[in-house]
């Protein structure tokens, strides 16, 4: 188990260096110069751009440039500066924790509810609270992001202040400690709720028909072992392979979230990094997006085993 | 009180979400949630955008950076009322010649850290600001000072002196400044960011001004920062007022907190739920709704900029003929645009001076008036081109204007106008510049100092054309001698006669087609009031009062 989670993490080498190549050449490509835009809609001294654009090595080949970055972070640990003299590393300390924390939120608001919902209608198919259950799953699936989350927003946030004068749920921003990601997660956990609760729901329901449940339940065993042990153990495994998955997503997929909530994340700073073309943010934000992905999964893997003692690695 | 069933719904969700809000407790604190604030000690909350750079004043150039700053700083000069430049830190500021200009300080005015403000604060200011090698965004500003050009020998000449022969403090609160040529609105220039003083705590042992200073800038104004601004982290600039601060204090409030947000909408649903003070950029799609929930807490008032079709004359010689420009102004009807498509955030345009500054006169672009009949009647007759492209940066919000005014030529002229996006504004001058595009393009102007002159030779002089915003290439001697007479003049006033002459020329000509000025739309929440925005879009703090 031990080589293979290190074998997995050299692999991952490659990975992330052809990852910020990539993405390095393709903010480099873009059109329009950087520092100009940096002056907004006048036009900026010809004498400053020559100086900054000597500053920021924008004169040098791609590859150089490359390897100016490479470089700082390779042997220094230097992620580089924003055109503001900013060191990228300090912001995206702090816009990380910010997008991590509303990820987790969501993540753990997905599963809780998810799961329990999709467990719900699987014991309980055929019901009405089975169909009631697919068919809010499908309401949730069709609403955008961008309406529930002003919604919800307008209606939680500001009507229920001014009704009852109670300040439960924060619009905006992350002042209010974990209470900000409340709302907000779950919005960003919406749709992933509803897939999350049909896949538990097709995958306990298969799970329940097949013969060791029918031995369990012929022995004699509750009710309660054998829907918690047996059946639900085996249902997992696709449902963490998604949860796995997902919390990539949600953490590059924040973005839409994050303005709606004025939650000062990566997906927001992302946006804005790839608008003023500033490479070293640009390449950072995404290599630890690439690194969160690339653990998560190896974090999927590795529960399989948990689950599965069938599972082995070598 | 009956309770409906939506009600209870989302009281009981709201209930469950008290209970884990609750479990998970612990880490919350109270970061401004306080409701009805009575007391000193609750802020004042004002919305902010991110402030671009740290924050010094010579290198910030745009709106968010400029609001904080003037809550820590105190101008030379501030405007009245009438638009006039009134001496704030400065005793007097004047000129015999309109080049040598003698700057008495007053004497009270101290720095957040206890150091007097001297005039040699202003001299290591500027000169540092000048300076190429510092890279500061506002260095032009000092570009009319003598000396500036041994600061700013070009790109990779070295620079061999530290200071601007033209900048002297005489003593320590006397201020010796010459410029290169005379300049009659330099006192109006004055109460600009980039004009700020430095401490001496604000240079490092390099000589440069160090990034500690640029978290937590000590000011000699109203407000004191309360600790550094971590940009990327932090989301509220705290500061409170400043005791030794000589000036007009707020009544009955110490605390300001600048709430940061990257979209307007969220602020103002903020606003709304009494969770923010005061927020002056409302968007188009919030001021329905503003006038009826706010009422009188709604404010509309002229804003400073103004929003132009821009004509590559210099690129392009089918639109040299002034009929033909005059024609398409003609054909704009400004009044269901600045009513219909910007819901009243934006008025029609009938001068290149806005009417927020001295200088407007009204109707003075005889040309602005809708009138299609006339404006077909004259492109027919000058043989206007028969297609047009109308070019605008898709990134700002200006497709819908763009294509009112397509339509409008395209129903009034008879021709085949076209709004074509550029991916940002830079690209349309890229294109400009190697002449590639030769249609219409949108160009906005927001002022730098509130003075007539700043709407004029900036964009329209010779000289604009290599260094300036002189993006259409427009060139009339008979304007640049105007703008020079103005400059030379004994007095402000009498420099805005001249101005308005060369204001005249272009109303004749329409080397740009001024389309719309912009109006700032604000609300208030109720716990203040008596919230005023002066020439700069810069809340006078000293006025608000805490209800």
């Amino acid at each position: 188990m031990g080589r293979y989670i290190i074998r997995r993490l050299l692999q991952s080498i490659p990975v992330l260096l052809g990852a910020t190549f990539l993405i390095f050449s393709i903010v480099f490509a873009l059109p329009g110069d950087p520092i100009a835009a940096l002056a907004g809609e006048k036009r900026a001294d010809p004498n400053l751009v020559a100086i900054l654009r000597e500053q920021y090595h924008l004169n040098d080949p791609l590859l150089l440039q490359y390897w100016h970055y490479i470089s700082g972070v390779l042997f220094r640990a230097d992620f580089g500066v924003t055109f503001a003299d900013v060191p990228v590393s300090q912001i995206m300390a702090g816009k990380f924790q910010v997008t991590i924390n509303l990820a987790v939120t969501a993540l753990i608001i997905e599963a809780l509810v998810g799961v329990g919902l999709g467990l719900w209608a699987a014991l309980r198919r055929g019901t009405a609270i089975d169909t009631m259950i697919l068919a809010s799953t499908l309401l949730l699936i069709s609403v955008p992001t961008l309406v529930s989350g002003f919604i919800l927003q307008f209606i939680l946030g500001v009507k229920l202040k001014l009704w009852t004068g109670l300040d439960i749920f924060p619009i905006a921003g992350i002042s209010n400690g974990l209470r900000s990601y409340l709302l907000p997660g779950f919005v960003l956990a919406g749709v992933s709720i509803a897939y999350l609760t049909r896949l538990t729901r097709t995958s306990l329901a298969e799970t329940l028909r097949s013969d060791f449940i029918r031995t369990a339940t012929a022995k004699g065993l509750s009710r309660r072992r054998v829907v918690g042990r047996h059946a639900l153990r085996n249902a997992l495994i696709p449902l963490i392979t998604f949860l796995g998955a997902d919390l990539g997503n949600l953490m590059g997929g924040a973005v839409i979230t994050e303005r709606i909530f004025n939650l000062p994340g990566v997906g927001l700073q992302l946006f804005d990094s790839v608008y003023l073309r500033e490479q070293p943010m640009v390449v950072g934000i995404v290599t630890v997006l690439v690194l969160i992905y690339i653990l998560a999964n190896l974090a999927v893997d590795v529960m399989y085993a948990v689950l599965d003692p069938r599972i082995r690695y070598e | 009180m009956r309770v409906t069933k939506g009600a209870q719904i989302v009281a009981g969700t709201a209930l469950l979400a008290l209970a884990v809000a609750a479990c998970g407790g612990g880490a919350s604190n109270n970061g401004g949630t306080a409701t009805g604030g009575g007391s000193a000690e609750t802020p004042v909350r004002m919305e902010l955008g991110e402030p671009q750079e740290l924050l010094v004043p010579s290198n910030t150039t745009e709106s968010e950076g400029a609001e904080t700053l003037a809550a820590i700083f105190e101008p030379l000069v501030t405007y009245d009322e009438n638009k006039n430049a009134v001496e704030a830190a400065a005793e007097s500021i004047t000129s015999d010649d309109q080049k040598v200009w003698t700057i008495k300080l007053k004497s009270n005015y101290t720095w957040h850290n206890g150091e007097p403000l001297i005039a040699q604060n202003y001299v290591d200011a500027w000169n540092y600001a000048a300076n190429q090698e510092n890279a500061q965004g506002a260095g032009y500003f000092f570009g009319r000072i003598d000396g500036f050009a041994d600061l700013n020998p070009g790109e990779g000449k070295p620079v061999t002196t530290k200071t601007m022969k033209g900048l002297e403090a005489v003593d320590d609160t006397t201020l010796k400044v010459t410029l290169a040529a005379p300049f009659s609105q330099f006192k109006v220039m004055l109460g600009y960011t980039a004009f700020y003083p430095l401490p001496k705590a604000a240079f490092g042992p390099d000589g440069k001004v160090t990034q500690a200073y640029g978290e937590q800038p000590i000011g000699q104004g109203l407000f004191k920062m309360d600790k550094p601004y971590k940009k990327g982290t932090d989301q509220t600039i705290d500061m409170t007022v400043y005791d030794k601060y000589p000036g007009q204090k707020p009544k009955n409030w110490t605390k300001l907190q600048f709430k940061l947000y990257t979209d307007s909408d969220v602020a103002f649903n903020d606003l709304q739920a009494n969770n923010l003070d005061i927020h002056d950029s409302l968007s188009p799609a919030a001021i329905a709704t503003a006038k009826s929930t706010l009422g009188e807490r709604y404010q509309d008032q002229p804003d400073a900029g103004v929003g132009y079709i821009g004509v590559p004359l210099k690129y392009n010689p089918e639109l040299n003929k002034v009929e033909i420009r005059k024609a398409i102004s003609m054909a704009i009807d400004r009044k269901t645009i600045a009513e219909t498509v910007f819901s009243g955030t934006r008025a029609p345009a009938d001068d290149f001076i806005n009417p927020a500054i001295a200088g407007y006169r009204q109707g003075a672009c005889k040309a602005c008036t809708y009138n299609p009949a006339e404006a077909k009647k004259l492109y027919d007759e000058a043989g206007g081109p028969k297609t047009l492209e109308l070019g605008y940066n898709a990134d700002g919000g200006h497709k819908e204007w763009m294509e009112a005014v397509a339509n409008n030529l395209r129903q009034n002229l008879g021709i085949e106008a076209t709004a074509k996006p550029f991916e940002k504004f830079a690209s349309i001058l890229d294109e400009l510049d190697a002449k590639t595009y030769k249609g219409l393009f949108r160009m906005g102007w927001a002022i730098d100092y509130p003075s007539a002159e700043n709407y004029l030779s900036p964009i329209f002089s010779t000289g604009a054309i290599k260094t300036g915003s002189n993006y259409g290439g427009y060139s009339n001697e008979k304007f640049d001698e105007l703008i020079a007479k103005g400059d030379q003049a004994a007095t402000v006033e009498e420099g805005l006669k001249f101005y308005q002459q060369a204001d005249d020329i272009l109303n004749e000509e329409l080397p740009y087609i001024p389309v719309y000025f912009y109006r700032n739309n604000s609300g208030y929440s109720t716990s203040v009031k008596n919230v005023k925005i002066n020439l700069l879009n810069q809340i006078e703090w000293a006025d608000v009062e805490k209800v």
